[in-house]
């Protein structure tokens, strides 16, 4: 009587103990993502990832290159003509206004990193989901005079497009994430009190817990578009002289 | 005392399991975590948009490559430095907006909810705000518009979009609804931007009641911008700073 009491007992505690192993299995299973994968797949593309970034660094270095070497016969061309140095004036200015040129002067630096993730309830949100944060803090700036702006080192161009792509954002066809980081160059005290004036955009951010910080910087440098911009459809349309 | 002692060796012999399975189990997580569906996807989605960015790159090379064989060519006497700094500047003119644009493309005619029942739960939702415009233009150049305007005012990199009250301001300038909003770009794929099921133009349609109704047409023009942006503060990046 006594022995089947224990044998009674013994199963009992190994079915216990199998059910909370599945469980724990489950569960694992669940918080990694539904199981491990090969580990080969993953340094397959590691490997092309480092491989695609060497070639862009060299592609990025290919390009100044090239452009020291334009500007140079640019600059020998036109010394001992001021016709054609009244041109290159023009096709600086012009350039500098599509945002072909590296630019410098006061502005300020704008940091929005992400609000921390809640202990309480796991999930944390990120500037990622609410992209018209970015784009109004832009429209605000513009608002304020700012004569260039750059969001993550992309610069802001009338071509700019910010649009999500997974977890991260695509500027310009570049990917970045958090923490965005927006320069502009114009009248310091302007732009800073356009952004932090009471209800205003950095306090919106504020409010949705973000981590911004907003300062002041005497040299701000602006990185140039770096994409070329093909007109498929549009053409210009012929100035009739009257 | 007799009777216990199975029962306590039992105990022990549990607690030691579970502490090995326990460890045994923290141990394989480790291991197994980095090789995970998701991050596998997330590297993938990397090195796309790290491929991407290469072709925009090559594309600029050989822009930069076809501008040095023309100022190379100089010497052979093929071509003068004039001529290819005139060409600089009319191509920078038109990618700076200083041009009027014309081609196919879509207008969008956007209009307050004029509703006189109550649908919403306050009259803030029911007109247009400069977060939607900034939107609907967003959506507009993912799509890829080569050039916007608003009520006849050209969309630049400096432009501002502001609410001011009754009105909206773009340019310096004060633009009441209906506004107008036109791009040139493929026009599928410009009316899919502000159209398709799940955009910000249709949830603006269908939830907030505001008008939108985009037109695909043959030509569109774009005047160009009509002020003249002067730097003050910003200047070019000297070399070696």
């Amino acid at each position: 009587m006594k022995n089947k009491k224990e044998i009674a007992a013994l199963i009992f505690v190994s079915l216990l103990l199998g059910l909370i192993l599945s469980i724990q299995f489950k569960t694992i299973n669940k918080s990694i993502g539904g199981g491990a994968l090969p580990t080969q797949r993953a340094q397959e593309l590691a490997n092309d990832l480092r491989k695609a970034q060497a070639e862009k660094e060299s592609q990025l270095r290919l390009i100044q290159e090239l452009e020291d070497k334009i500007e140079q016969y640019e600059k020998s061309g036109i010394e001992d003509d001021i016709y054609a140095e009244n041109l290159y004036k023009d096709a600086m200015k012009y350039r500098m206004l599509a945002g072909y040129s590296d630019m410098s002067g006061p502005g300020i630096v704008l940091e929005i990193n992400d609000p921390p993730v809640d202990i309480q309830y796991g999930e944390g949100f990120s500037i990622v989901d609410e992209l018209d944060l970015i784009l109004q803090v832009i429209s605000v700036l513009n608002a304020a005079d700012a004569e260039a702006i750059s969001i993550n080192d992309q610069r802001y161009t009338a071509f700019t497009e910010i649009v999500r792509a997974g977890n991260h954002i695509e500027i310009n066809g570049v990917s970045t994430s958090s923490p965005i980081v927006i320069k502009a160059i114009g009248n310091a005290d302007t732009l800073e009190s356009a952004l932090s004036i009471k209800w205003g955009i950095v306090w919106q951010l504020r409010n949705y817990d973000y981590i911004v910080n907003l300062t002041q910087d005497k040299n701000v440098v602006i990185p140039k578009y770096r994409r070329v911009k093909e007109f498929i459809y549009a053409s210009p349309v012929e100035e009739k002289l009257q | 005392m007799r009777i216990s002692s199975p029962k306590l060796t039992l105990g022990i012999f549990s607690i030691i399991v579970g502490i090995l399975i326990a460890s045994q189990m923290k141990l394989n997580v480790d291991q197994i975590t980095p090789v995970t569906i998701q991050s596998i996807i997330a590297a993938r989605n990397e090195l796309n948009s790290v491929r991407n960015e290469i072709v925009d790159l090559e594309k600029t090379i050989a822009a930069k490559e076809e501008e040095l064989r023309l100022l190379e060519s100089i010497g052979e006497g093929e071509a003068n430095l004039v001529d290819i700094l005139r060409d600089d500047v009319y191509k920078n003119k038109v990618a700076a907006g200083y041009t009027s644009l014309k081609g196919p493309g879509i207008q969008i005619v956007m209009f307050d909810n004029m509703n006189l029942e109550e649908l919403s739960f306050s009259f803030n939702d029911d007109i247009i705000h400069d977060v939607d415009i900034l939107n609907i233009i967003n959506d507009l150049k993912v799509a890829g518009a080569e050039a916007i305007s608003i009520n006849d005012q050209r969309v630049m990199s400096y432009s501002e979009i502001k609410c001011g009250g009754p009105i909206i301001r773009i340019n310096g300038k004060s633009i009441g609804t209906p506004f107008i909003i036109k791009a040139i770009g493929d026009p599928q794929l410009l009316m899919a931007a502000v159209n398709a099921p799940g955009t910000y133009g249709d949830t603006l349609r269908t939830v907030f009641g505001i008008g939108l109704q985009p037109y695909a047409e043959d030509e569109i023009i774009i005047p160009a911008y009509h002020g003249d942006f002067v730097y003050s503060y910003a200047g070019l990046l000297e070399e070696g700073e």
